[in-house]
Parts: structure tokens; sequence; C-alpha cells
């Protein structure tokens, strides 16, 4: 079972890797941003193939396993990345409605 | 007391033009914002458009609240004093703009909104959302998404809405409350006919969720 997770776990951060290099080819995301998805994505691979490494840290953490830990961990991931997106879309709208009436009222 | 009136504008090439013809005689200045419509509607302006009828154009739509605020916006630095907002569906009874005027300069009412229910009565549903946002804010309106209100440039100063949608009618009762500005309401007439748009289910839902993000802002 165990296993049949990990081969799950590891094929799909292995698509991750790929649409990040994809970005990264299509000038999407720069330099730094596909250094960092690639640290998260081959460091994710390395701790499912050998989940021991995070043993110790799970239980200074009262994790009874590490999947728990990475799952939590991933939960928690997803809220900022969601929270930070949120923020610039606001911002994003804000500054595309100040420039839509700013045209709007030029010249009149 | 100069009072423009400010009609935002998507979609209505059916109507626009009636509803030109009504509201251009009571002589005051239009200000038609067409919200970036798909169909003919600003052409329509253009052909028919008078001295008193000024059209900006948002190159994209962006909703009901960004289009009032940019003809309020045009208004006070055009030297209104006040502002009626009208809706473009012919919905509205021009006959009624006398009521605001009054209002706005007889009785010196800082925000007037026009209600649907005032003579009628409230049907249930309409009185539970009031309801639901008199108990957060504790003003209560008896018809909270009507378009027909009017406003003047001090109150506009204080109650500067947010929304880019159709919560913006909300908010702005929201923030009159907050701002405990001068208002009343006064009944207005409804015209309905068929294809019309307005506030859908959806969109109702959408504005309660803004209801509880709006108490813990504003």
């Amino acid at each position: 079972m165990i296993i049949g997770l990990q081969i799950v776990a590891i094929l799909f951060s292995l698509s991750m890797v790929y649409f990040a290099a994809l970005n990264y080819k299509r000038r999407e995301i720069n330099g730094t941003e596909i250094a960092g998805w690639m640290v998260i994505w081959i460091g994710t691979i390395i701790v499912v193939v050998f989940p021991e490494l995070l043993r110790t840290f799970a239980r200074t953490f009262l994790f009874a396993r590490v999947f728990d830990m990475m799952v939590v961990g991933a939960f928690l991931l997803v809220i900022l990345m969601a929270a930070s997106s949120y923020m610039r879309t606001k911002r994003l709208e804000k500054k595309l409605e100040d420039l839509v009436r700013k045209l709007s009222l030029k010249k009149k | 007391m100069k009072i423009f009136i400010v009609i935002p504008l998507f979609n209505e090439e059916k109507h626009i033009v009636k509803v030109l013809k009504e509201v251009s005689a009571y002589k005051m200045p239009i200000v038609v914002v067409d919200d970036g419509s798909t169909d003919s509607s600003g052409r329509k302006i253009i052909d028919c458009r008078s001295k008193i009828v000024t059209l900006l154009q948002h190159k994209i739509n962006l909703g009901k609240g960004a289009a009032m605020k940019t003809g309020a916006v045009y208004a006070f630095t055009h030297g209104a004093d006040a502002v009626i907002f009208m809706d473009s569906d012919a919905q509205h009874n021009p006959e009624d703009l006398t009521k605001f005027t009054r209002k706005l300069e007889g009785e010196k009412y800082d925000v007037i909104f026009g209600s649907r229910n005032l003579n009628l009565g409230v049907p249930l549903v309409r009185y539970l959302g009031n309801k639901f946002v008199s108990s957060f804010f504790r003003i209560y309106i008896s018809d909270t998404l009507c378009g027909f209100r009017g406003v003047t440039r001090k109150a506009y100063e204080k109650i500067k809405w947010e929304s880019t949608g159709y919560g913006v009618e909300t908010e702005m009762v929201i923030r009159t409350g907050k701002a405990k500005l001068r208002f009343c309401e006064v009944p207005v007439e409804t015209i309905y006919h068929s294809g019309v748009k307005g506030v859908t289910p959806l969109d109702a839902f959408g504005i309660l969720a803004q209801v509880v993000k709006w108490r813990l802002t504003i």
C-alpha cells in the first residue's frame, strides 16, 4: 500500500518537474522560480523514496508518521499559495479597473 | 444644486434609446457608462446623443459597481453636487426622478434609496436578505438591491465603494450606515419586461458572502 502511494507521489512529482521545465522554456517563469520549484519537487521525491530521512524531524513535531507530516505541510503550502494568489489577483483587478476608468475618462 | 444622472450600461441595445429619450426630458446632464457592451448599445447612444448626454466607454466589462464609480467620478469632477443612478434596462420610471431631486435639494438628504417595496410591502426573501444586512450593520433599507438612488458629493466621498459588480448596492447601504449619513427611501415604480438580466441567485449568494467580508473590513 505504501509502495503504491510512493509510486503515485513520485509520478506526480515528476510530472510537476516536467510542467515547471515547460513553463521555464516558455519563459513564463524565471530562473529563480524554476530553481525553487525544482528544489520542492526533487526534495519531495527524495523524501518519498527515503521517508526515514524525516522520521526524527516528524517525531520532534509529534507526528506519528512522516506521511502525516507531509500531508500537513502540503496543506499549509496550498493555503499559503491560495492566499498569495488571491492577493495578487485583487491587486491586478484594482490596477485593471483603474486603468480602464482612466482610459474612459481621457479627453472627456 | 447641479444634479447629474449616471446610467451604467451593459448590452441594453433594446432599451437604452428609450431610457435616454425619457430621461433627457428632465434637462439634467446624463452620463452613460458603457461597461464594455458587445452589442450595438454604444453606437445607438452615439447616434441619438444630444448635448446633455456624455458617453464614457469601458474597454472591457468591469461590472456595474465599476461603471457607477466611473460615472460618479466624471460627474463630480465636472461640477456635480449630486448624482442619481438609474438602470439602463428601462425598469425605472423617469417620472420618479423628481422624488429624488426633491429630497436632495429640498430636504438635504445625503443619500436617497429608491425602494420597490415601500408601497407594496417587502417580499419574504428580500425581507430576510435585508434583515441579514441590518443585523450586521444596524441599518434597515426595505430594498437594498434597487439601483435607483441618489448621492451627494459629500456622501460619495464617505461611501466610495470597492465593489465592481452587483454587490455595489448593498455596499453603499452598509457604508451609508457606517458613515452615519442622513438617508431616506422613496417609493419607485418598477417596470418589468421580458429578457431582464439583473441579479441572479448566484449573484445574491456572492453578495451575502461579501456582507460577511464587509463586516470584518468596513
